[in-house]
């Protein structure tokens, strides 16, 4: 069997599973975490795309993911707008905030790109916060609209429960991924990696690194809003904690395990945190402390210390193994 | 002829180290001009001046008639000047043929989002599905004589031949002008030979080059002109074999004062 045809087998029996999931496992709770697994795989995807391929480092990441949630929620509940066009136009908006932010803070490197970013985030959880005519304040946006129902001829798809959301969220991963690994593929993404591996380099043959880098930021900052006008249609609730900084962690958090620069990382990454996450809150329920961060934290330093390429590099390593062996 | 490049007086402070001082040179269109001097003498800070990787001090630097000393580097390059590195920048995670290909994508300086629409928008999106520039790029790899490293990481390749891959992915740009940083260092004797007959090899297709070399064999049989820089200042010029045996290089080099002993 050749690699092509494998590799397109592999990708059909995934995607016939994750369709059929729903089908067999009818827990209203798995399918909830089934749910924000998606919407954090395309928040992770979409920073990695900056971290991972171009080596910057964005803290603010939950700000694009809070402004699209905004955005998407306020469209419609203050103009009517369809919460589908809706999603786009969060990412547009926080595409426009990226690249706002982008132009003069990717001057910056390092730590203090770092610095400015997480800046940015608390400034606008700030606003998010006191601009109260707007968003109402810490009590947030409740009762956000439901995706509006699908009707092509016969068939009527309704948004209700969490099995249907998984179905939009499931369709909403494919796209970004679809978008990434199109990106990554092109010739834009090998001038990525060729900046990544030396931009001194890249400089030398005429790529402007600025350029590209502030592509990069927007195109991550609208995936980023995209995720978070998913995730307000979903839960219906919008508050200013969606901005804050333990939000960029936790993705952060995801695409350093899963593996980083990689785009199978942030989806092991995502997915595998989001279910353990679960399985830490009823662990702290018992034990009475927030023992999800420490676990976070731990799993962080571990793979810094001893996995620098993540699950991915793990399981590439034992598949190299397993092969050589047999 | 006439000059290719001129730089006029030009100087780079580094804090208070004046690295590069008072250097005014021109480089004629079609020549061999090497560049030569003690270890820290200036010479790689004057490559890095004309290529734009920082901004002089002083004085101004023009190519082919256009001022180009505030350029930044990325500009520099599309003008039509090329550099490879004392110690190689190859994109390492990359084979050697992306390495060159990469070199190729922006050449109609079309920008990022251009390049974003085409990933989504144009068939052969892919670098490697243009046959086109493919083809040249594999005839460049053939031209430096690594073709069978083409799919080759090259990070995993021997270092004498990622030397030759930093050269074909410069002249992947089409430069009029090439500056070489000790494009012959860490290389054996046979290599030696094979980078002098490559040298001279691209000059022969009209590409003017400057270059820097310690490796007295390889500088005195390609150069047409020789500068020599001693402590940022220039303190000869002209034809090899006259430099060469200038009272004044001679004592830079084997240190005719007490700095310079050890």
């Amino acid at each position: 069997m050749s690699a092509r045809l494998r590799n397109i087998l592999l990708w059909v029996v995934a995607l016939a599973a994750l369709i059929l999931l729903p089908q067999v496992v009818e827990d209203r709770y798995f399918m909830h975490i089934a749910v924000m697994a998606g919407i954090f795989t395309i928040l992770t995807l979409s920073w990695n795309l900056l971290a991972g391929y171009t080596g910057q480092l964005n803290l603010g990441h939950a700000a694009f993911y809070g402004i699209g949630a905004y955005t998407s929620a306020i469209l419609a509940m203050q103009t009517g707008l369809s919460p589908w066009l809706g999603l786009f136009a969060g990412g547009l908006v926080a595409a426009l905030f990226g690249l706002m932010l982008g132009f003069p803070a990717l001057r910056l490197s390092g730590p203090y790109l770092a610095i400015t970013t997480i800046g940015f985030a608390e400034i606008l959880r700030l606003v998010a916060m006191n601009w109260v005519d707007l968003t109402r304040g810490s009590l947030g946006l409740s009762g956000v609209p439901l995706l509006t129902p699908i009707q092509i001829g016969d068939f009527r798809m309704q948004f209700y429960f969490e099995r249907d959301y998984y179905y939009v969220v499931l369709a909403a991963v494919l796209f970004t991924l679809f978008c990434i690994r199109r990106l990554i593929g092109s010739e834009f993404g090998v001038t990525l990696q060729a900046m990544r591996d030396d931009e001194a380099g890249a400089q030398s043959i005429g790529i402007n690194p600025s350029s590209y880098k502030l592509a990069v930021f927007t195109i991550s900052a609208f995936f980023a809003g995209f995720a978070g006008g998913l995730f307000a249609h979903f839960a219906r609730l919008v508050s200013p904690e969606l901005l804050a900084l333990h939000n960029t962690f936790d993705v952060l958090t995801m695409a350093m395990i899963g593996g980083l620069g990689t785009i199978a990382g942030p989806i092991l990454g995502a997915v595998s945190l989001t279910i353990l996450s679960e399985a830490l809150r009823s662990m702290e329920e018992v034990l009475k402390i927030d023992i999800r961060l420490i676990v976070y934290g731990l799993l962080l330093i571990l793979t810094i210390l001893f996995m620098r390429e993540g699950l991915v590099g793990v399981i590439k390593n034992v598949w190299a193994r397993v092969k050589g062996d047999s | 002829m006439g000059a290719i490049l001129t730089t006029d007086r030009l100087t780079k402070n580094f804090g208070g180290l004046t690295a590069v001082n008072d250097v005014s040179f021109s480089l004629e269109q079609g020549e061999i001009l090497g560049l030569i001097g003690p270890n820290g003498a200036g010479k790689t800070t004057l490559i890095n001046l004309i290529s734009g990787a920082f901004p002089p001090s002083k004085g101004t630097i023009t190519f082919e008639g256009r001022d180009i000393t505030r350029e930044k580097a990325h500009t520099v390059n599309t003008l039509g000047i090329a550099r490879t590195f004392q110690v190689v920048r190859i994109f390492s995670r990359l084979t050697a043929l992306e390495n060159v290909l990469a070199a190729m994508v922006d050449r109609k300086h079309k920008g990022p989002w251009s390049l974003v629409w085409d990933s989504f928008f144009r068939r052969a999106c892919a670098l490697t599905e243009d046959k086109e520039a493919c083809a040249t790029a594999d005839s460049l790899l053939d031209f430096v004589g690594i073709s069978k490293y083409r799919n080759e990481q090259a990070g995993n390749m021997p270092y004498a031949l990622t030397k030759r891959l930093e050269i074909a992915r410069a002249l992947a740009t089409e430069p009029k002008l090439l500056l070489l940083d000790e494009p012959s260092s860490g290389l054996n004797p046979a290599e030696l030979t094979g980078q002098i007959d490559l040298i001279q090899k691209i000059n022969a297709q009209g590409t003017s080059i400057l270059i820097i070399e310690h490796v007295m064999k390889v500088i005195m049989g390609i150069s047409h002109r020789l500068i020599v820089l001693h402590y940022g200042e220039k303190i000869a010029e002209g034809e090899p074999k006259v430099v060469y045996n200038d009272p004044l290089v001679v004592e830079a080099y084997l240190g005719g004062d007490s700095d310079a002993q050890h």
